[in-house]
C-alpha cells in the first residue's frame, strides 16, 4: 500500500510540476537547495525503515523543517554575503552518501545472506 | 518503504498486517504527500533551470530588476558627474589657450613695433628725397652726407636711407681711399639719394632756412642739391644683423 502511494504520489507530483507555473530564476537557488534537505529526508528515512526505527512525524517534521531551514539560512547567508548554501550542500550531500552506503550495505548483505543459504541448503540436499 | 522491509523480513509481516489499518494508512497518507511535495518542486525546479537561459531578464524578479536600474542610475550619474568634470577642464584649457594667444598677439605686436622702431622692416611713408651729385667743382664727402643726415634726424625723419641702404644710429659713414664707405662695407657712388620718412613741413622748412639751411649753405657752397617733396617713399629693411657684443641689460 505504501509503495502505491509513494509511484502514484511521484506521477500524481511530476502532473502538476509540468503544468504549475515557473518559479523566478532567483527562488530556484533556494528551492534547489530545499529539494536538496528533501532528497536527505527521504533517504534518512529509509535508512531509519531498513534499522526499524522509522518514526513518521520525526521524517514528516524533517522533510518540511530541513528543506524550510536549509532556505532560511541560505536567505541569511546571501544577507551576510557568505554562501551558507554551499555548507548546506556539503551536509546534506554527505549525509545523502551515508545513508545510500547504509542501504546498500544493507541489501548486499541480505543478497548474500540468501545465496548462502541456498548453498547451504543444496549441501545439505546432496549430502541426504 | 516499510512493504519493502517487510518482504525482506517475512518473520514480522504478521506484525504490520495488524498495524495495516490504523497507522499505515496515516503513513501511506502522509508519504502520498510528501512524494506529490518532493516531485512537484523537483520538476518545476527542472524546467525553471531548462528555461531560465531563453528570458533571462523575465525570470528577475521586480526588485532585483529595480536594483539593477537604480545600479545602472546611479553609474548613469557617476559617469554624467564625469563628463561634466572634463568638459570643465576642456573649457578652462580652451580660456587659457585664448589668453595665451592674446599674449602671444600682444608680444608680436611689440616684437613688430620693436623691429619697426629698430629698422629691421621695410618701411613706406611720406617724407623727402635730397639728391646729392658729383659735380666739376666739388665731390660730395662723407661729411656732407652726415651733416645731411643729422639734419634729417634733427627734423624728426624717422627712417632714413642712403642709396637704398638703410641707415640706424649705429651706421657709421666715412671716407676711405677716397670713397664713401657705409657700414658694413658698403661703398656708396655718386648720386647719393638720401631718403627720409617723416614730417615733411618739418623736414623741408628744416632743410630750405633761408642761408643757414642745408641746402642753402651747400647750394651757395657749390654743391648740386636737389629737394624733393614725395607722398610714399620706400625705405628698405636693414638687412645685416644687428649685434650686441659687450652690453648687457642691467638687473637688479
Amino acid at each position: 500500500m505504501i509503495l502505491i502511494a509513494i509511484i502514484l504520489g511521484c506521477i500524481i507530483g511530476a502532473v502538476i510540476g509540468i503544468f504549475a507555473p515557473m518559479v523566478s530564476y532567483t527562488y530556484s537557488g533556494y528551492l534547489a537547495i530545499a529539494i536538496i534537505a528533501a532528497l536527505d529526508s527521504v533517504f534518512g528515512g529509509i535508512v531509519a525503515t531498513l534499522k526499524k526505527n522509522f518514526n513518521l512525524t520525526i521524517f514528516v517534521t524533517g522533510f518540511f523543517g530541513n528543506a524550510i531551514l536549509a532556505i532560511l539560512l541560505t536567505i541569511l547567508g546571501q544577507k551576510l554575503n557568505v554562501d551558507i548554501y554551499l555548507a548546506a550542500i556539503v551536509v546534506f550531500v554527505g549525509r545523502m552518501f551515508t545513508n545510500l552506503a547504509i542501504i546498500r550495505r544493507y541489501y548486499v548483505d541480505v543478497v548474500m545472506k540468501k545465496i548462502e543459504e541456498k548453498k547451504s541448503k543444496k549441501k545439505v540436499e546432496n549430502e541426504k | 518503504m516499510q512493504d519493502i522491509c517487510n518482504m525482506t523480513n517475512r518473520g514480522e509481516r504478521m506484525k504490520f498486517k495488524i498495524k495495516f489499518n490504523k497507522a499505515n494508512i496515516a503513513m501511506s497518507i502522509s508519504v502520498f504527500a510528501v512524494c506529490i511535495v518532493l516531485v512537484t518542486v523537483m520538476f518545476i525546479q527542472f524546467r525553471t533551470i531548462e528555461q531560465v537561459n531563453e528570458s533571462d531578464i523575465e525570470n528577475m524578479r521586480e526588485a532585483e530588476l529595480r536594483e539593477q536600474i537604480s545600479t545602472y542610475k546611479s553609474r548613469y550619474e557617476e559617469v554624467n558627474a564625469q563628463l561634466e568634470e572634463t568638459n570643465k577642464t576642456i573649457s578652462e584649457y580652451e580660456t587659457r589657450i585664448e589668453s595665451n594667444q592674446e599674449a602671444s598677439e600682444l608680444l608680436d605686436e611689440e616684437l613688430k613695433q620693436s623691429q619697426l622702431l629698430l629698422g629691421k622692416t621695410d618701411v613706406v611713408g611720406e617724407g623727402v628725397v635730397v639728391t646729392l651729385t658729383d659735380n666739376d667743382e666739388y665731390s660730395i664727402v662723407a661729411s656732407d652726407l652726415l651733416d645731411l643726415v643729422n639734419e634729417l634726424r634733427f627734423a624728426g625723419a624717422e627712417a632714413i636711407s642712403i642709396n637704398g641702404i638703410r641707415i640706424l644710429n649705429m651706421t657709421e659713414i666715412a671716407d676711405i681711399y677716397g670713397y664713401i664707405i657705409v657700414t658694413p662695407n658698403q661703398r656708396l657712388v655718386s648720386p647719393y639719394v638720401v631718403k627720409a620718412i617723416g614730417n615733411q613741413t618739418y623736414l623741408t622748412s628744416t632743410l630750405s632756412l633761408k642761408n643757414t639751411g642745408f641746402i642753402d649753405s651747400y647750394t651757395s657752397s657749390g654743391r648740386s642739391v636737389a629737394l624733393e617733396q614725395q607722398r610714399n617713399i620706400e625705405i628698405p629693411k636693414y638687412e645685416w644683423d644687428i649685434e650686441a657684443n659687450y652690453m648687457k641689460e642691467v638687473t637688479e
